[in-house]
């Protein structure tokens, strides 16, 4: 008896140290993060994904931050191997699943990593792209506060050069906010970045 | 009792075990023993890891037991992956090698200008075709903005180094088009029949190119139509000169794109004074479509094209009293299909099958000519990636050209003339990476010509060093073969003409920075085998021989940058070229006419924002070109006044998707002159009276409304203009 009671704690104990594994590798990534070590974040979180392959968050933050990173990288030669990177990542959680809106609200953050290093060569090429990526993550998820957001954010930024009206795009940036309000992320490790961003863009729309 | 104990024991033993940390260790090196920073070192399968320090020195601690694998990852580099024992890796030094699929590794440069989304140093990009000025959309005219290219205004094909537009082939998706220019005749320029919107790549060779391509004296120009559109559109164009209509359709696997365009020159002659007199304008009627189908692992590709133009005039000719009409006729069809693939582990497999037709019909004068072309190719290729080191790659082609010409005076000459020409060459090539900064490629070409009755061999090789982090040397060499010209070979007789041959050496360096390129190449040509004959113009009576020579050497010189001013981009070109042949029907050795020793083009762009518009300039000059003046003993003797033509255009966005072009060439109105048509035979007073080959109109200018209709409405088509 004792020995199947102890075998049964054991079993539950390791389930339950694997969890908090799990969490606590991503914990830690998130404080590399919010520190400012982005190279250490990353590898940290590959580490993760190599060793969890359940869950995509692993991957999707890798691809995450490799491209966040290239919107303040100043060194241009670094910008290819940082969206390569992420798009190496985000490629093996969108294999397995293509019905998840942040991936592909990731994928057209990556394209807008690509438009904005370089506008003259890759803005016809990749606008295009963007503008599907959204609509895809639209199409699986309506409500999803990041992708009616990006979408109306990529359109915005592009406004000056190519003169299209804000006034609906702004109101788009409206009901994200509004979204964010509502939003729920489904796990404490899920995205839920992005109001920050809108509320500028808000008051950007306001001037 | 007893195997409780020894179950406690073991349990806490096992439990000990389990969380016992050991320490793992190192230093991670390039393969010079230089440090690397920000490698990630874990063992595989668990979360115990770190990060490599700025001295690539890493400890961690893992609770793993026994054999693992330790894995280290970094991007520049290979990953790393060994089956360590844990408790015994401490301050070991891992090298890592540097992953030539990186993308700074070196690739052979020489001779090769590319534009594009896979090339890795693009001298110009997909917009830089429609938005240069005096380009107007036409990929040719571009590219004369580059170096190594020289402007024939009267002919409008692309002429490199020292060659004749015939010495340049085309391929779309890697198979020929026979027919690559709008038919023309008597120095009015042509232009390339491909609209850039439907090409995402371009590689434009000006000499020392793979084994892969024949039939090519001096270069070759390789288009490759998009692997996929951007979404589902309609494009509208409306302009002074005529109409376009396009339309893309986005399948879950598949995509098909049409464009039609209907051109009429009416307008535009009627505005702009013009050296010759239009009985009927230029108009063409011309189509492309391509479809794309996606398999899991490959693509094939259908491009089809149809073009029909007609034209009717009456010039100027220095033998005769009244003006000369000459009436063309021409449709052209082009239908390339293609697949490519990859099958098995690291094979790829393209082929393909091409088929041009082209009937001209024109009256020249009293006289009547119709011809008709119809050329095929067949291609293999396959290629197998034994390592990322070594790459070999092997193919055949098939060319088949049949040619049939009817010449009647309406009088008292009926001839007809033609030829059929089969072509089978084999290839093999090899790419060799010896290290991310050293890389060769050595190929061979065989090729069979029935109509010649001779067999060639064609060695090429090329080599590449990177000096740099930013700049690299290439050199490149190669012996071309190319069948000569239909003129001369529509009076073939009994394998009587030999292919011509050219051998290039070029010298090649290049350095590049985010937003600025610069190019500086050295060549040197050797012609030999090239054609002759012994009459004023080529007949059937000529008598031929492929006893003719020449060379050419020179320097060109590329410089684009986009870095001096925000919203500027701006590039310039420069070629010196000495060249001479005596071959046709020269006397002697001299320089043919349409080399100019110095050409020199500006291109800039500027984007304001505040007027949400593009405006660029573009200025060609080139020296004097020589031209004969039989009133004069020495031959060749002559040159022309330097050629300068300053071109315009405005792009305006209306709303995103309503675009408002302008464009005007030669600004400054420049009486440019191409070269003297001499008379046939001298006057009374025994003087050869001349007659200066100009442009059909000084200024070309241009006003087009674009309109794109899409669920995207970032999307417009300042990518056609």
């Amino acid at each position: 008896m004792t020995k199947i009671i102890t075998a049964f704690t054991l079993f539950i104990c390791s389930l339950l140290s694997a969890q908090t594994q799990f969490e606590q590798g991503m914990g830690k990534a998130f404080e590399l993060w919010k520190e400012g070590k982005n190279a250490e974040a990353s590898a940290m979180f590959e580490r993760i994904a190599a060793a969890d392959k359940t869950s995509y968050l692993p991957n999707y933050y890798v691809a995450l931050i490799n491209t966040t990173a290239v919107f303040t990288e100043k060194d241009k030669t670094k910008i290819d191997l940082l969206l390569t990177k992420a798009q190496d990542a985000l490629d093996k959680e969108i294999i397995k699943d293509q019905n998840n809106a942040e991936l592909y609200i990731l994928q057209a953050l990556i394209y807008t990593g690509y438009v904005v290093a370089d506008p003259m060569t890759n803005g016809m090429k990749y606008s295009g792209k963007v503008m599907e990526a959204y609509a895809k993550a639209k199409a699986i998820d309506p409500n999803n506060p990041r992708a009616v957001f990006g979408e109306a954010d990529y359109q915005l930024g592009g406004a000056k050069w190519t003169g299209v009206d804000t006034k609906p795009l702004c109101v788009q940036v409206d009901k994200a906010i509004e979204l964010f309000g509502t939003f729920k992320p489904e796990t404490q490790f899920s995205p839920k970045w992005g109001l920050e961003r809108a509320l500028e863009a808000q008051k950007n729309c306001k001037k | 009792m007893k195997t409780k104990l020894l179950f406690t024991i073991s349990f806490l033993f096992l439990t000990i075990f389990i969380f016992a940390q050991t320490t793992i260790s190192g230093k991670v090196v390039d393969q010079k023993g230089k440090p690397v920073t920000g490698a990630n070192i874990y063992i595989d399968g668990t979360y115990d890891g770190a990060t490599s320090s700025e001295t690539g020195d890493f400890s961690f601690e893992t609770t793993s037991t026994g054999n693992q694998f330790i894995v280290i990852s970094f991007l520049l580099y290979e990953t790393f992956k060994k089956e360590i024992d844990v408790t015994n890796f401490k301050d070991q030094t891992v090298k890592l090698r540097e992953n030539v699929n990186a993308l700074d590794a070196v690739v052979i440069t020489a001779g090769t200008l590319e534009s594009g989304d896979k090339a890795r140093v693009s001298v110009l990009k997909p917009l830089d075709i429609v938005t240069t000025a005096g380009s107007a959309g036409n990929i040719i005219a571009a590219l004369q903005t580059l170096p190594g290219t020289q402007t024939v205004g009267e002919d409008g094909r692309l002429f490199v180094r020292g060659g004749e537009a015939s010495e340049t082939q085309t391929f779309v998706d890697g198979i020929r088009v026979a027919q690559p220019y709008g038919a023309t005749t008597n120095n009015l320029p042509t232009r390339g029949r491909f609209s850039p919107f439907l090409f995402s790549g371009i590689a434009f060779s000006t000499g020392g190119y793979s084994a892969e391509y024949g039939e090519a004296l001096s270069s070759v120009l390789l288009l490759n139509t998009q692997d996929e559109p951007d979404m589902n559109k309609t494009d509208i164009a409306l302009m002074t000169v005529g109409l376009g209509l396009g339309n893309t359709q986005k399948w879950k696997k598949s995509s098909l794109s049409v464009n039609t365009a209907y051109i009429n020159l009416a307008p535009y002659q009627a505005v702009i004074p013009q050296n010759v007199d239009w009985n009927s304008p230029y108009q063409s009627l011309s189509g492309e479509t391509v479809y794309r189908y996606h398999f899991t692992n490959g693509i094939f590709k259908l491009y089809a094209a149809f073009d029909a133009s007609k034209f009717d005039l009456n010039q100027k000719n220095i033998n005769f009293e009244d003006k000369v009409r000459t009436d063309l006729n021409n449709n052209n069809f082009y239908l390339n299909a293609s697949y490519k693939g990859t099958f098995g582990t690291g094979w790829q497999l393209t082929s393909g099958i091409g088929y041009g037709y082209s009937v001209n019909k024109i009256k020249y004068d009293v006289n009547d000519v119709d011809n008709d072309e119809n050329a095929a190719q067949l291609k293999l290729k396959l290629r197998k990636s034994v390592s990322d080191y070594f790459k070999l790659s092997f193919g055949a082609d098939y060319f088949i050209t049949k040619f049939n010409e009817n010449f009647d005076n309406n009088g008292n000459i009926q001839t007809s003339n033609g030829y059929d020409s089969n072509i089978a060459a084999f290839y093999t090539e090899g790419d060799i990476l010896f290290s991310k900064n050293l890389a060769a490629k050595v190929g061979l070409r065989l090729s069979n010509n029935s109509l010649l009755n001779e067999t060639n061999i064609a060695p090429r090789a090329s080599i590449a060093y990177k000096i740099s982090k930013s700049s690299q040397f290439s050199f490149a060499y190669g012996d071309f073969t190319q069948t000569p010209v239909v003129d001369y070979i529509k009076y073939s007789k009994y394998h009587q003409f030999e292919s011509e041959k050219a051998r290039h050496y070029i010298l090649n360096y290049q350095f590049t920075k985010p937003g600025q390129t610069f190019r500086a190449e050295a060549y040197y040509k050797d012609y030999s085998n090239l054609v002759q004959y012994d009459t004023r113009d080529i007949a059937y009576n000529s008598v031929f021989n492929n006893n003719g020579s020449g060379y050419a050497k020179g320097l060109d010189l590329f410089w684009r940058d986009s870095n001096l001013y925000k919203n500027l981009e701006y590039w310039i070109s420069y070629s010196y070229i000495d060249s001479e042949r005596q071959y046709k029907n020269f006397p002697t050795m001299a320089t043919p006419s349409f080399i100019g020793n110095h050409s020199l083009s500006i291109v800039t762009k500027y984007f304001i924002t505040d007027w949400k518009s593009q405006i660029g300039f573009t200025n060609s000059y080139s020296s004097g070109r020589p031209y004969n003046d039989p009133n004069q003993t020495q031959f060749m003797n002559g040159k022309t006044k330097s050629y300068n033509s300053l071109s315009f255009n405005w792009a305006y966005l209306l709303t995103t998707q309503k675009i408002l072009y302008f464009s005007v060439s030669n600004i400054l109105g420049s009486q440019n002159v191409f070269g003297y048509d001499y008379a046939k035979l001298p006057d009374a007073n025994g003087v050869y009276q001349r007659q200066a080959v100009v442009p059909t109109a000084d200024r070309f200018f241009f006003l087009g409304f674009f309109w794109t209709i899409s669920k995207n409405k970032n999307d417009n088509q300042l990518k056609n203009l």
